[in-house]
Formats: structure tokens, sequence, C-alpha cells
């Protein structure tokens, strides 16, 4: 790890336009969770960390809070997963409520930010190793596509094939939320959450769509309709401190006995967070049954291409997916 | 001289009285009819407060004025020949006090982590950095880390010329060593002696049944907390002082005098508190890191102290690992379920070292069948060398062999347990698969698994079995302990041996204040240290063993020192003097409390040295022709499996061990649970993963190397049946390295159970169990493993 400074700016511009003065020798620090990996296992080496948390200005209580609106909660992007996980919500949020309380470790969860979590890097062994020159690192190949890749994407892939490490994406996307983010020129913009990533087959060496010196200021959940259910499965090797496997999220509103309104999204499965939109349409206006939510787990990864150890995420995806559509309908699980 | 004396042994209500001879200055032993007041007794650590508190000072904690720290720059490359290594701009670094170049231009670096320079500096972070300074040109060379490939002819060869092998006190006493190939080998394999009795391909041949199947474990870490290091400081040109992260003080004192020509006796070294070994902490260097050279050579050269600890990558890739396997079982059986063969091929690789045997459990445990052959080989590749790993060999053996006779005793449809009763001619270990079953519910819980997965249910519960076999190591002569007595009745012992976390210490002052019936507070325990006088290293679970009987022979003598100050006193016989519960001493009538007595020793203390001689007896079982007793273990696994999702959880361990007399409760339990939960780690989600193409360990942290949360730990259950087996004056065996035998093995059963198909290959992570249950595209569901 290399000798820096860490620089506490007064105004969410004032930071901004640091970072974004010499971007690369500076960078954003929010929890710190991951960046402090990435200093010490080399992969990084700024001059400067420029600390979120000292922002004084209006910015500061946005991306420490999260608020009830009219339409909807927002999250602010300096709110520790901890504090997301123990926030009194409605349970039609319960997905992402049950993601922040699963994510890492009780210790990690009291550092990390929801911002840093979904902006972290990719988890990729040959990434993370600084001694490999891989394609994220300017390299020329994807070291995993042939090499050891238990751990990596079967649904979006290529020509890196990472998988997103947020537990907080696959939720996101279900939940239909969007992302405010700061401009470096002052204005604001909303994207919804899927257009805060792109897949390696647009740029390889990055993952989110920001700009330099461009901050995640806040999360939008949209208003939960009235009979709104969601809910997490997530499978890992250990019970706990791990990085998932599989995520499945699932969002519905249970209407007349009938969902409605479905979004699936799937974690640790692809380069982003997976919007799975052929589960959702085999659901949609459906009433809840065992044998369709299997129909709708197997339609999610239709269009997967495994690579030679990861075939195995296909039926376990389909097993969460189910889980998880069983926890949301209140339909039991069979034993 | 020696004598008969008649000796109580056995285990629970079966007592019997057997004649040993003894030497005669031997105390009478402890035996099954002794009434122990201290021995035996549940009695927390006595620095238990101190660990807790953080006042305990480990290795890593140690600091002293113009204290430098240490670095090493580790080879990136899996194999290459260093063409030069350039120290002189990280000299130049403010700070950096010494450098020094350790792989010299022409010799070849052969796996990935492998010392090539290290610097000391005046902090930490300044080390680290001056290593980026040192340059550094390879030769690149090809390099093999996986063992199917490197058995191949035409693979790298890993070593040119001849192989050294490198046993520490951590490896099994008297196992397999390297043998002589048959016929000609390629150049990276090469045979261990094998085990044989009978004729296997007799036995075979004679079975109405056969399973024959192949097994793998992989590469697993030790991943001790406190990694391996040391902190050298020179005291004068021809003496230095040692604080040591060791299993082994004494081997770390041997081996600094013979690296920097010295005598042993101006090597003292400390080991107050260390932070975990299990088999990887012998000698002054780790298996495959010269930390002891390094530290040493910094601080002579810099005219300071130099401390030197692994970083976490250091510790995973260079201090040692548990070799990988690949064991073709192939078991014979009669219709009626009679074994008549158990055959095993295994292959396997310590990396660059030596040692990727696979224990005793194939050949040793189920001796009813009488063709039995192990056949062992060491496949050398471009890895971190392996070393002794709790019980080296035994849980990767212990694996194969018990989910193969699982398998078996489905097809002959025989119930586990009595497959193995049948077979086991060790009447503790019979015993112990008894009560176990019992304790455990084994009969009603595997009707009602195989009722779930006749029913398809989703989550499915199993029930699985395994044994342990380990000897009584316990050693002669080898620690010799020193008992003093003060005038204030104070009871002092003093022995070097390093307590590694497991309690000896505070069994030591049981065994001090059982002799004496002293308060445990009057007792005053000196360890840790060389100049306490010689011991053991702590490994093959001899410690206890090794060292209680000297101890307690040391303060047998100075007791009887003591009788005879009583009796001049009290005006008798010191062998008329008889002594009560509470230490105080009669004589004709007379009585005189302890304290008294002890305000009368002539001079400052009495003081008596003592060590143990060779084991007496080994009743009711000898281990592997010698005369060691065999101790015996059984664990009970229960998992939990979910089908859709493949994920595994150990419920519940039933451990059921034999570990000699149980000296304190509390620490052997302890030991146990610390077994246990290593070896479900290794039965679920830990293996050191290694890329082919770059010949790098990808996970070599704590992230991606996946040990046991407190989360994954089951309900452990322990039962102790513990043996007097006559061997030593206190009765003490061990138990370190037999709890973690059986573990991985019976949870795999477990999993064979639940499934009904099993998984081969651990760890049984939810890709295994998927492609058991037969759902992933592209990978078949395990087959039956050969013909009726």
């Amino acid at each position: 790890m290399n000798r820096f400074s860490l620089v506490r700016l007064p105004t969410l511009g004032e930071a901004q336009a640091q970072v974004a003065g010499d971007p690369g020798a500076r960078v954003f620090r929010a929890g710190g969770i991951d960046l402090l990996d990435r200093l010490k296992e080399g992969l990084e080496s700024p001059t400067q960390l420029v600390e979120l948390s000292a922002v004084a200005d209006a910015f500061g209580p946005r991306m420490q809070e999260i608020r009830a609106t009219d339409t909807g909660p927002v999250i602010g992007a300096l709110v520790t997963l901890a504090q997301l996980a123990k926030q009194e919500m409605s349970p039609a949020y319960g997905a992402l409520q049950a993601a922040a309380r699963s994510a890492a470790s009780p210790a990690i969860q009291h550092t990390a930010t929801v911002g840093g979590n979904l902006l972290q890097r990719p988890r990729c062994w040959y990434y993370r190793d600084a001694e490999i020159k891989c394609l994220k690192k300017g390299g020329n190949r994807c070291y995993a596509q042939d090499g050891r890749n238990r751990y990596h994407a079967v649904l979006g892939g290529g020509p890196a094939y990472i998988v997103h490490p947020s537990s907080l994406g696959a939720p996101l996307v279900a939940l239909g939320a969007s992302v405010v983010i700061a401009g470096i020129d002052g204005a604001e913009r909303t994207i919804p959450i899927g257009k805060l990533f792109h897949l390696p087959s647009t740029s390889p060496q990055t993952e989110s769509t920001l700009a330099a010196g461009e901050v995640v200021v806040e999360i939008v959940l949209p208003k939960a309709a009235t009979g709104q259910r969601s809910a997490y499965a997530v499978a890992k090797e250990r019970s706990t401190y791990d990085w998932p496997l599989v995520e499945a999220a699932v969002k519905l509103d249970l209407d007349g006995g009938v969902m409605k309104n479905v979004q699936v999204g799937l974690g640790h499965v692809a380069p982003i967070p997976w919007d799975a939109s052929e589960a959702a349409r085999v659901l949609e206006g459906q009433r809840p049954d065992a044998g369709r939510f299997e129909r709708a787990g197997q339609a999610a990864f239709k269009r997967a291409v495994p690579l030679p150890d990861n075939a195995y995420k296909m039926p376990l995806g389909v097993g969460l997916i189910r889980r998880a559509l069983h926890e949301a309908t209140d339909l039991p699980l069979p034993e | 001289m020696a004598d008969k004396r008649t000796v109580s042994v056995g285990v629970a209500n079966r007592i019997k009285r057997i004649k040993l001879e003894i030497p005669s200055d031997e105390p009478t032993p402890w035996d099954a009819k002794s009434n122990l007041k201290f021995v035996g007794t549940p009695t927390p650590r006595l620095d238990g407060p101190q660990k807790v508190s953080g006042r305990a000072k480990y290795t890593h904690d140690i600091n002293l004025p113009g204290l430098l720290h240490g670095a090493i720059l580790r080879s990136p490359h899996a194999a290459a020949t260093v063409k030069s290594v350039d120290v002189s701009a990280a000299k130049e670094i403010d700070g950096v006090k010494a450098v020094l170049a350790v792989a010299e231009p022409g010799e070849r670096v052969v796996f990935a982590g492998q010392d090539v320079a290290a610097v000391a500096a005046t902090r930490p972070e300044i080390a680290r950095s001056a290593l980026a300074a040192i340059k550094v040109e390879y030769e690149r060379r090809d390099h093999v880390v996986e063992v199917r490939e490197a058995r191949l002819g035409t693979a790298p060869r890993v070593h040119e010329g001849k192989v050294r092998e490198r046993r520490t006190e951590g490896a099994e006493p008297d196992s397999a060593g390297a043998s002589k190939a048959k016929r000609p080998l390629p150049p990276n394999v090469r045979p261990l002696s094998p085990m044989k009795a009978g004729d296997v391909a007799k036995g075979l041949a004679l079975a109405q049944v056969r399973h024959s199947a192949q097994y793998s474990t992989p590469v697993i870490l030790h991943s001790a907390l406190e990694t391996h290091g040391l902190l050298v400081r020179w005291d004068d040109p021809s003496s230095m002082t040692v604080w040591s992260s060791t299993q082994s003080i004494f081997s770390v004192r041997d081996e600094m005098a013979e690296v920097f020509g010295i005598k042993p006796a101006d090597v003292h070294v400390i080991t107050e508190h260390m932070g975990g070994g299990f088999g990887a902490k012998f000698g002054a260097g780790a298996p495959g890191s010269r930390l002891g050279y390094i530290a040493g050579t910094l601080a002579k050269a810099a005219g300071a102290p130099v401390k030197l600890m692994c970083t976490r990558q250091g510790e995973q890739l260079a201090t040692g690992n548990r070799p990988d396997s690949v064991q073709r079982v192939e078991l014979g059986a009669t219709k009626s379920g009679k074994l008549t063969a158990i055959h095993v091929v295994s292959h396997g690789t310590a990396g660059i070292g030596t040692g990727a045997g696979v224990g005793r459990n194939a050949f040793a445990i189920y001796t009813r069948c009488p063709n039995r052959l192990v056949e062992a080989h060491d496949v050398f590749t471009n890895g971190g060398p392996g070393t002794a790993m709790r019980a080296p060999g035994h849980p990767q053996g212990a694996f194969a062999l018990e989910l193969a006779l699982d398998e078996l005793a489905a097809k002959v449809g025989q119930d586990p347990v009595k497959l193995r009763i049948d077979h086991d001619e060790h009447p503790v270990r019979k015993h112990q698969f008894e009560i176990g079953a019992r304790e455990f519910g084994w009969t009603q819980g595997r009707k009602q698994s195989r009722a779930d997965r006749e029913a398809g249910k989703r989550i499915r519960r199993g029930l699985g079995v395994a044994a342990s076999i380990w000897g009584d190591f316990g050693r002669a002569k080898a620690a010799v302990a020193t008992c003093n007595i003060y005038r204030d009745g104070t009871i002092e012992v003093q022995n070097g041996v390093q307590d590694l976390g497991t309690g000896i210490a505070t069994v030591l002052a049981q065994v001090a204040a059982e002799v004496f019936q002293r308060p445990l507070s009057t007792v005053k325990i000196r360890y840790g240290r060389s100049e306490f006088g010689r011991s053991v290293g702590s490994g093959g679970s001899q410690t206890t063993a090794s060292v209680t009987p000297a101890v307690r022979k040391a303060c047998e003598q100075v007791k009887a020192d003591l009788a005879e100050v009583a009796a001049s006193k009290l005006g008798g016989k010191a062998k008329d003097l008889t002594w009560d519960e509470n230490g105080t001493a009669a004589v004709g009538g007379n009585r005189l409390a302890f304290g008294d007595i002890c305000k009368l020793i002539p001079e400052e203390t009495l003081t008596a040295t003592a060590s143990r001689p060779d084991t007496y007896g080994s009743y009711p079982m000898k281990f592997m022709g010698s005369n060691r007793y065999q101790i015996a273990g059984v664990q009970f696994a229960e998992v939990r499996v979910d089908t859709w999702t493949g994920e595994v959880r150990a419920t519940r361990i039933l451990a059921v061990h034999d570990p000699g007399r149980v000296m304190n409760e509390l620490t052997v339990r302890s030991q146990i649970n610390g077994g246990i939960i290593m070896g479900a780690g290794m039965a679920l989600s830990e293996q050191r993963v290694m890329d082919a193409r770059s010949g790098r360990v990808l996970n070599a942290n704590l992230e991606g190397y996946k040990v046991a949360t407190v989360a994954d730990v089951p309900d452990i259950q322990i039962l102790l049946t513990q043996v007097h087996a006559g061997n030593n004056n206190t009765g003490a065996i061990g138990i370190g390295e037999p709890a973690t035998i059986p573990t991985a093995a019976a949870l795999a059963t477990a999993v064979f159970d639940a499934l009904g198909a099993p998984v081969r290959a651990l760890p049984l992570t939810p890709d295994r169990v998927l492609a058991a249950l037969g759902v992933v595209p592209g990978k078949a569901r395990p087959e039956a493993g050969g013909a009726a």
C-alpha cells in the first residue's frame, strides 16, 4: 500500500472537482472497505482519498439519511448496510433489507455504505491478483474464461466474465430503483439502477457508467403498490462472511390472488445486476404455483452460456428463484 | 533397575489388573483405580484472563527498543531462473537498515511465493514498500501445478537432482517415507513405502461384490491466525535471543545454531503464547521460507533486532499445507458384507515438498479384512511445500475409505455401523461405535433419512460415521522437568515446553498440585523458554504424554526429600510418613503442616530434575505392531442438505474419543471442538485454488480460502471413553490429531445418506452436490462404482 493523503472538503462540488482534477490519482472514499482492499492488494495507488463523509453542504444529510417521501423511500449513498438493514421499512422492500443483512459480516455491514457497496470493484481472483495483467487491467485476455471460473458469469459474459459483486444490485433491480447522480457540472440526474452499470462488451475495464468525479447521492425506491411483496434468496459456500454464489430477488404485487408487476433480479450470475425479465414474464398475471415458479426459474437461464466450472449456477439459480417466489407469495415451500 | 508393578487398566467398567515392568525409580503409575483430586478436574486455563484481556504477548506483539521490521520479496513465478537480484535502490530508501538478496543469480525458483530478497526497516510499511524497489530479472521456465498433468512423462520436471525429504516433529512417527520404485516412473512421481497385509489380488478375486471409485481432496492450508515468524536479537556476536511463533522451541534453537554456526546453548528461544500451528510451525524457518536465516542475517547486518512475520499472503503460499489427494479405492466383499480386500492407490502433491501419503485409516482400522494394500505416491508440482498438518494424511485417507465403505455397505444392504464393528479389532473403538450409535439415534435417524430420500423431499437430513486412529507417541527422555519447592511453600515447575494454545501449562500445574496435594495457586509453571530445560516439540499429539510424566517424577522426588525433612523434625522415618489431603505430614502420631515443613528446608529450595522412561504398556491394543497403545475415536455426523441449492449444513457431530487419561476435561473438550471445527471447514468449504496457466494461488488469503466461520460450526457433543493403558506414570496420551481425523469423512458419509448419491470430492460445495443430484448440465451423476 502506498502513502496517501486524506482530503476532507466541505462541499460536494469541491470534492468532485478535486477528484475530477486528477482521476486515478484521486479517488472518493466512503466506507473504504473495498478501497482499502484494492490499496493493500496493490491494484491502485492513489495519492489522495477524498472523503465523502466530510461533505457538509446540503448533500451531506441527503447522502447520510434514509428518508420516507411521498414517492417512496430515498436511501442516502453513505447509509451503511447495517443502518439499511435495521431501518423500519415496509415489508414491500424486504428483499433489499434481507440482502443488506446477508452481505459480508456484521462488522463490515457497520462500515460499508450503500453507494460504496454498489460501486465496489469485482471480486474476480484474476482481477484481484496484481501480478496478473488481465483484460480488466489493460491486458488482452480474460483469464477466467478458460481458467478457474466457478464463481464467474453465466449470463452477459464476454469478453470479461466477472460477476457484479454487490448484494444490493439484484433487489434494487427487482424493486425498480433509480439512482440520483451528482454530475460534475453541478447538475443532478436520475437514472434507473440498470443504467448505472454496463456490460464488459461495452468496455471491459470499467463496470459503472459514472464519469470521473461523479457521485451517487441517493437511491430512490418507487412507492410500493398495495399488495407489493418482495423476497431475497442467496446461496453461499459458508454461512456468513462469504460472497454469494447466486442471489435471486423478486418483487410482485399480489392482486386478487394474481401476481402483477413482477420483477426478478439476479446477483452473481452476470457482470451486472441481472434483470431476469424472461422469468417475470412467465409469472405475470398468473396465480402463485410451485410448478410455474420452477418454469420461471428455468426461463431466467434460457440464454445462459456456462463456462467449464460454473454450470451449477443455473440449477442453483432456479432453486433460489423458486425459494424467493414461495416466500414472496406465502406459498409454503415443499418440505 | 526395574521391577514388576500391578496396574489397573481398561475402559469404563472393564478394568483389569496387569503386571508391568517399570523402572525402579518411577512413581507407581496413576491408573484406573487412582482417585485424583486435581488431575482430571475441569480446570480453566491459567492464562485465560491474560488471553481474553489482550495482555498475553504473542510473537507478533513483541516490541523492543530499536526494533526493525522485516519483509520478504517472493517470486511471482512458479518456475524461473533468477538472472539477477539488485537490492541497491532499496538500500537507499530512508528508514531501510538492511537488505538481503536471498536468491542467487542462476538459482531456480520452483514455486510462486519462494523467497527472493528481503529488507529490514524502521517501520513495517517502509519495509513493504522497499520491496518494490528491488529489481529481479527472471528467465521464465515451464511449470506444472496439477497432479494430473505432473504425472505425465512429458510434464516439466519440478526438481533437478535428488529431493531431500524434510521431516519435522509434526510428521507421524514411523510414517511412510520414500521407497524405491519397482518400475520406472515419470520424473515427478515418487512412491512412498506401501502398507501391505495379505494379498489384495486374491481378496478381490474372492469378492462377490466389488466397489471401485476415485476420491479426491484438495490442498488445505493451515491458516493459523498468528502467521509464521520470529524476532531475532543478537546479544553479542555469538549469542542471540529469539522470540518465535513455534510448536517447537528446541527445533528453533537447534536450527538457528546450525544456520549461524553458534552453540545451541547460546540461542535463547522464547514462546510465551502461540497463535496456532497445526503442524506447520517446526524449526526456525517455515517449510517454504527461510525465515530464521533471513531475520538473523538482517539483524546482524543492521546491528539491531529484527522482527519478521509473514504476511497473510506469504503465510498461505510458503509456510506449508496439507497435500491434496486423488485416491482410487477398490473394495471387495462377500454378499453378506464380509470384507475381502481394501486396496488404495493414491497420488497427491505436497508441491515441491514430500509427504503426500494418506495415513493409516485404510490399512490399520478395519483389520478383520485380511487383505489390505495402500500404495501412495508423491507427485511433485510447482507449488508451496506441503508439511505436517494435524494428523498428516489421515483426514484425506479417512474421507476416501469411509465413503467407499458406505457405498459398499449400500450395495450389500449392510448397516454402515455394523460393517465397521464387524471389521474393527479394537475393543475400545467397537465400544465407541456402539455407544455412539445409541446416543446419536443412529438407527431411527437412518430410517428417517431413507424415508425422506424416497419421498424426494427438498430438504434432506443425512447421518454418517467415521473412525479415527492414532498412537500414544509420548517420548522417553525428551523432556526434562525441574521441580523446586521454596521455603514459603511455593512449588515451581520448569520445563521449556511451548504452550501452543492447548493449555499444557495448566495441565502441568494440575499434576504438581496433585502430587503435593496443594492448591493450584501455590504452583508456578515456568515454560515457553529454552532455558527452562529440554522439551518436546508439539507434534504427533505427544506433548502431554511426554511432559506430564517427567513433571510428576520430578515432583515426587522433591516430595520424597520433603518427607525426609518432615520425618527428621517429627522424629520418625520418612518411609513411615503419610500425607493427608491437605499436604499435612504425619509419622509416629506427630503431625506437621505443609507450610511448616517448607520453612525447615535447609537451603533455599529442594530441587529435583527428571525425565520419563520408555512407554511401559499398551493395553488393550497395540498400534501397528509397536509397543504404543492405539487410541481410538469415532465421530457421528448429521447434515442438512437443500436439494434445490446444493447447500450443505453440518448440524450435529457426536465425537466419541479416547484421549488416554483425561488430564483436564475442559482443555480436552476444547481440543476436540477445535479438531471438529477444522474438519468441518475441510469438509464444507476449504480448498486452495491454483491457476494452471500462471502457476499462482488464486486465494492466498482468508477471503477466498474459506475456513469455517462460527456460523458453520455444528452442535458438538463429546463423549470421553478414557482408557487407562498403563503407558506412563500419569496415563496421559493425547487428542490433538485424532479429534480431526474422522470429521470430514463423517460429514461426507452423511451427505451420501442424505442424497443417496456420493459426493466423492471435498469440499462438499453446492456445485458438487447439485452435480451428484444429476441436475447440472454437462455434469454426469456419479457412477455407482464397479459391478457386483
